[in-house]
């Protein structure tokens, strides 16, 4: 399978175009990978409902039962509970970083450690995460695996 | 992760007792000592590498408090418990001179050098996590 890219001026929006005669197994694994990042999820807004991409979010969490997600500009309340979204998303990037939060990998600017060998976890909108020590060896564990599907 | 759990506990304690033993074993030789406690200082590493082996396994189920603080609250609860000991032990027989320095010292240093050990591979992960989320941009 051959990836061309070409760019463009002026583009309103990328996008991603497929040529094939059969669809064999190297071509599903990609259309695969792509359907989970290109992934939608709903929730309310200023009371009105709003569609977010997953890879706008940079972290979730709940917050008095109530599960946000946050995105550049905005707080969305989305129905699904962390663990549902953890389950279905923890593929694309998302990552449980203490008991109420989750993060979305490729949001991470940086980390960094405290006396207490707490992990701060700055975000590329210049907000600050606290990584408890239980999540620590899994958060890791997830790194390496992205890590690994880059290189494969 | 639970690092010391039911299954692994023996075999912590044994790995814990020979290296505490060869090391007891490696000073005296090195400094042409002869222990005139042999036996009972056998038995009190054996005491204490399943003391330190237990202290170590709450470290599970303190991770939500702060690390110094469960550093240094486990340091002075092994110390306690082992002054303890040495304080029953001499009401029956008597202890060495130097007991309480002895053990004091037994006890200080391991968990100096574990306690930076932790530190060092603390930071050391952070930095090669930092170089992986680069080459993820």
């Amino acid at each position: 399978m051959k990836l061309i890219k070409t760019k463009e001026e002026n583009l309103e929006e990328n996008y991603l175009e497929l040529h094939y005669d059969t669809i064999d197994e190297e071509t599903n694994a990609v259309l695969d990978r792509l359907r989970d990042t290109l992934r939608y999820i709903e929730g309310t807004y200023e009371d009105k409902k709003v569609t977010i991409a997953l890879t706008d979010i940079f972290y979730i969490e709940t917050v008095d039962r109530i599960t946000f997600a946050y995105t550049e500009d905005m707080c969305v309340e989305v129905k699904e509970a962390l663990r549902d979204i953890l389950e279905e998303y923890s593929k694309i990037g998302f990552v449980r970083i203490s008991k109420s939060a989750i993060v979305n990998i490729y949001k991470i600017k940086k980390l960094q450690g405290d006396i207490n060998m707490r992990v701060i976890i700055f975000l590329k909108n210049d907000e600050k995460l606290m990584m408890n020590r239980s999540y620590k060896n899994d958060f890791y564990a997830r790194l390496n695996d992205l890590q690994g599907r880059k290189a494969k | 992760m639970k690092l010391i759990n039911k299954r692994n506990f023996v075999s912590i304690v044994c790995i814990f007792f020979t290296l505490i033993t060869c090391g007891k074993l490696l000073l005296e030789k090195a400094y042409g000592f002869t222990d005139k406690y042999y036996t009972d200082n056998i038995f009190t590493i054996l005491a204490f590498s399943v003391l330190i082996t237990l202290i170590l396994s709450l470290h599970f189920y303190l991770q939500k408090f702060p690390f110094l603080l469960v550093l240094i609250a486990q340091y002075a609860l092994t110390v306690g418990i082992v002054f303890l000991a040495i304080f029953i032990h001499g009401q029956f027989s008597e202890n060495a001179p130097t007991a309480y320095w002895d053990m004091f010292i037994s006890i200080t240093i391991p968990f100096i050098v574990g306690a930076l050990a932790y530190y060092i591979c603390f930071f050391v992960q952070i930095k090669k996590a930092n170089r992986i989320l680069e080459e993820l941009e």
